[in-house]
């Protein structure tokens, strides 16, 4: 029936410029590819510090990808996102470690992803058809249920206090200090340089397979969701399937940037994974610009970096005062958190397509207005 | 020792507190379509200046002070910074509100460090007996001040003309508009008396047998979120139902926690989420909210 | 499978929203192949009778079958699956350009999923691209060609409602619920948008029901017209037939003419 719509002439006629197209390299291709040899060359010049900054960035960038998924692209508001980053990190930390089966480091690391996406699929009955604040709330829900299964299943998450976390391990290489020694042009590589290769591998796979999500079939009908679920069912799409996709897809990811955390910190607490972390999230994809995987990873290295930064260099900056300092002053920590709430406040009210939207900004003539016919017939 | 009836009466008095949260939520959500993420440091706030002032003013005196400042602070939230945005992009107003609450929250906690703070109330620690039940003082303000504040709510949705606006610009902000209803001074008194309520409520919560003041009080502010979802965010009859159901259901726990020791401690916590998600499974817009028209 | 448009049957149909009736007992019964449209003043229940066809709305009784295929029970998407497709009153484009809104429309007749579209294997990749031209020679035939890759908040109003027909098309139905589709357009735009309709429905052997205010455009391309007046049926029959029934004059007079609330 479909062979109505197109005649095989004009296909394969077309099919040449489609090509020529894909072959253009833009601009944005070889900024991409200095970026890439930058990142690749940083483990040699800077420091323990900046590695660490570097490398806890990249985790939250992983992991505002995926709430970008759900959240900006989808229009699902989740403030649970810390849940699944949760599940991620004791998911990895119980499989490869003891107590728990012990499985080799690099398989456990997988499984801990597809967990996180279990766990989203399992929330499915709601997100399929929660929506708007109550969804919000409900997935709000998930990160207190959860600290409290993290604090008290003491057997598997090691309650209050936490666990250890064993180092990655693949094919007898491991990411942590030693073993094997290694030195790299004269730069000793242990744990965050290591480490910090591995976080650039996974962020590229990342970027790559969610750019390709939001550029294909499934980003095409998350948007539609988004846009208005009734157009986006009437043109044939599965709302309730899609909608709970989202959070499986997203889950993976946060999963992912789980475990990551979890190898960056070596160890993990229950505490970590509250209400501020999710809140954290949902302030990156919103500084970034909603919808797009460069801003999620712009607002993750803005959110993640600038408390760290300012910590580190509190004694230089005007009106903070040193860490531990006497009475009322405004620490460092205060001041980057006065910082990100008026960063939240300003981009919204005078970014509206955040750090991600300052970049790739065209110059748009303002949308005509809409001679639209307002009968709302019941 | 806690009998059944201790357990009812805490859970009644803790939801009397809720409801006073919850019932701004749902104001918030019905003028402006916000989830109200700052309304935890709202209500921080007001407790604090109740604090840092009662022992100059008094405590009424201060209350009243500390109330209508907090009413002020709430409204310019939506007159300064909600109003210059797209009414109806809510997600974006929500977000927003995040951003309030971190900067808001920031602020009170360093003022407030790792003091306890006393409010000056003037139940102080007394209780009465009644029948082998010792009851706090505090325990039955609570609930005749919160009956009596819902109660005038109740009655301004109904016969006031603010009211009467807020219930049509909820029910269609387009022909409310249009209508000649000004939609701007009803969401920002809105805001206001949702501020007001908080403030309120702050008063209660850190009341006897609690503490006092710490910088960790506005987080039982996230306690009235399960509150008025399951009620419904559209309906303030809801607001007050789930609010009772989450007082009782967390007093029910803690008072049983032995015998809930399977669940964990603490569970009287984060019994009310569990609640909730129960609920939204088998109503997804609470037990007396109203779906969502579909408009195409 | 057969290419013959299909036949539409709605019988009974009632909906009711808060207690008020939207809809009672609707009877409907479209031709295949013809256009029919669907008129009355407004708020007569004609968006709402969209809204049971596509399966929006759950009608409380009745029953609507689309050649034998009963719709009441069918979620939208399984609906636009058997081949209607709608446009809406409202248009309601999803952010992106002209192609994006047209892929989506490709759902359907699409498979790519996640995995597959993430990590680009080459099916995903390959209908992608066939996708894409499905939807260029779509957007020719609606004049919208030379738009292709325009983001669709820069277009103006006329060639929006284009997109929404468009859009439509991509599915490649057999039925076209068409809501409202030349409201808001100038005389020039309205004309080239009938004549699209009319062409559409001999060239790819369309059923079409529409929506309309516009009485010349109604009486020009319907074969078959029903009148809702508060949510009842009270006419039907060919253009002439239904202009000359006392009960549509009666439904017509007072309430503002229906050219001018267009």
């Amino acid at each position: 029936m479909s062979d109505r719509w197109v005649s095989g002439r004009q296909a394969s006629g077309r099919r040449v410029s489609g090509r020529a197209a894909l072959r253009r390299v833009g601009p944005a291709r070889a900024a991409g590819a200095a970026a890439a040899v930058l990142l690749c060359a940083f483990p040699f010049y800077l420091d323990a510090f900046w590695l660490q900054v570097g490398l806890f960035s990249m985790a939250a960038a992983i992991g505002a990808i995926g709430l970008n998924l759900l959240s900006g692209t989808s229009g699902q508001l989740s403030l649970g996102h810390a849940f699944f980053l949760a599940v991620g990190a004791y998911g990895y930390v119980w499989l490869a470690g003891e107590p728990g089966p012990g499985l080799p480091p690099a398989v456990a690391m997988v499984l801990a992803v597809c967990l996180s996406g279990l766990a989203g699929g399992l929330f499915s009955p709601i997100a399929g058809r929660v929506r708007g604040v109550y969804l919000g709330v409900a997935t709000l829900a998930l990160v207190f249920l959860g600290q409290h299964v993290m604090v008290n299943a003491e057997g598997v998450t090691g309650g209050f206090n936490g666990r250890s976390v064993p180092p990655l391990e693949i094919g007898g290489f491991t990411f942590a200090e030693t073993d094997p020694a290694l030195v790299v042009l004269g730069v000793p590589f242990g744990a965050e340089e290591r480490l910090w290769y591995l976080g650039l591998v996974l962020l590229a796979a990342v970027w790559f397979s969610a750019r390709n999500l939001l550029r294909g079939r499934p980003g095409r009908a998350l948007s539609a969701l988004r846009d208005s679920e009734v157009a986006a069912a009437a043109m044939g799409v599965p709302v309730a399937r899609y909608r709970s996709a989202a959070f499986v897809v997203s889950s993976m990811y946060a999963g992912l940037a789980g475990v990551l955390i979890a190898l960056a910190f070596r160890g993990i607490v229950p505490d970590y994974f509250g209400l501020a972390l999710s809140i954290d999230y949902l302030a990156m994809i919103v500084i970034g610009g909603l919808g797009s995987v460069g801003g999620a990873t712009a607002g993750a290295v803005f959110v993640t970096a600038l408390p760290l930064v300012m910590g580190r260099y509190a004694d230089q900056l005007p009106l903070v005062a040193a860490p531990g300092a006497t009475g009322h002053a405004i620490g460092p920590t205060e001041a980057a958190r006065y910082l990100y709430g008026a960063a939240i406040i300003l981009v919204l009210l005078y970014v509206p397509g955040g750090l991600g939207g300052l970049f790739r900004r065209r110059v748009r003539p303002p949308t005509p207005p809409v001679r639209q016919p307002k009968e709302q017939t019941p | 020792m806690s009998t059944a009836f201790d357990i009812l009466l805490n859970g009644v008095a803790l939801g009397s507190v809720y409801a006073l949260v919850a019932l701004g939520f749902v104001i918030i959500f019905k003028a402006s379509g916000v989830m109200n993420f700052a309304h935890g440091s709202l209500l921080l706030l007001g407790g604090y200046l109740t604090a840092v002032l009662h022992e100059r003013l008094g405590f009424y005196a201060a209350l009243a002070l500390a109330v209508l400042a907090t009413a002020l602070v709430a409204g310019a939230v939506d007159l300064i910074l909600l109003r210059r945005l797209d009414p109806h992009a809510t997600h974006v107003l929500t977000i927003l509100t995040i951003g309030v609450d971190i900067a808001l929250m920031t602020d009170l906690t360093r003022r407030i460090g790792g003091d306890l703070l006393s409010l000056g109330d003037p139940w102080g620690g007394s209780v009465s007996t009644f029948g082998g039940s010792t009851v706090p003082h505090t325990r039955i303000a609570s609930i005749v001040v919160s009956l009596l504040v819902i109660g005038a709510v109740f009655a301004a949705f109904r016969f006031t003309a603010w009211g009467l606006s807020l219930r049509a610009a909820a029910e269609d902000r387009e022909a409310a508009a249009l209508m000649g209803i000004r939609l701007h001074r009803i969401r920002t008194l809105a805001w206001c008396l949702a501020g007001a309520l908080a403030a309120l409520a702050a008063v209660f919560l850190v009341a006897f047998p609690a503490p006092g003041l710490e910088r960790t009080t506005g987080e039982i502010a996230l306690k009235a979120f399960p509150a008025a979802i399951l009620g419904g965010m559209t309906s303030p009859p809801g607001a007050l139902l789930g609010s009772l159901l989450i007082g009782v259901t967390e007093a029910l726990v803690a008072g049983y926690e032995a015998e809930l020791s399977a669940l964990g401690g603490g569970f009287g916590d984060v019994a009310p989420y569990a609640v909730m998600l129960l609920v939204l499974l088998a109503r997804p817009n609470g037990l007396l909210g109203e779906k969502e028209a579909i408009r195409v | 499978m057969t290419a013959a448009a299909p036949g539409l049957r709605v019988r009974d149909i009632t909906v009711r929203f808060a207690g008020l009736v939207a809809l009672d007992s609707v009877d409907l019964t479209v031709e295949p192949g013809s256009i029919h449209a669907l008129i009355g003043p407004n708020g007569a229940g004609k968006s709402t009778c969209f809204n049971v066809l596509s399966g929006i709305h759950r009608p409380e009784h009745g029953s609507v079958r689309l050649d034998g295929t009963e719709l009441t029970s069918l979620a939208p998407h399984r609906i636009a699956a058997l081949g209607m497709a709608r446009t809406f009153q409202n248009i309601v484009m999803t952010s992106g350009t002209v192609a994006d809104n047209l892929l989506l429309g490709r759902h359907g007749h699409s498979r790519a999923g996640f995995a597959a579209t993430a990590l680009r294997l080459p099916h995903a990749v390959r209908e992608q691209r066939a996708q894409l031209e499905r939807a260029r020679e779509i957007a020719e035939l609606t004049g919208l060609g030379t738009h292709f890759r325009t983001p669709v908040d820069l277009l103006p109003y006329g060639d929006r409602k284009r997109v929404e027909l468009a859009r439509a098309l991509c599915l490649e139905p057999r039925m076209l619920l068409l809501d409202e589709p030349v409201a808001g357009m100038n005389a020039a735009e309205r004309a080239r948008t009938a004549g699209t309709i009319g062409e559409l429905r001999t060239r790819f052997g369309l059923t079409v029901v529409l929506v309309e205010h516009d009485m010349g455009l109604v009486m020009r391309l319907a074969d078959e017209v029903t009148v809702l007046d508060f949510g009842r049926r009270i006419a039907g029959g060919t253009p002439a037939q239904v202009r000359q029934d006392p009960e549509v004059r009666r439904a017509y007079l007072g309430a503002p003419s229906p050219q001018e609330s267009a």
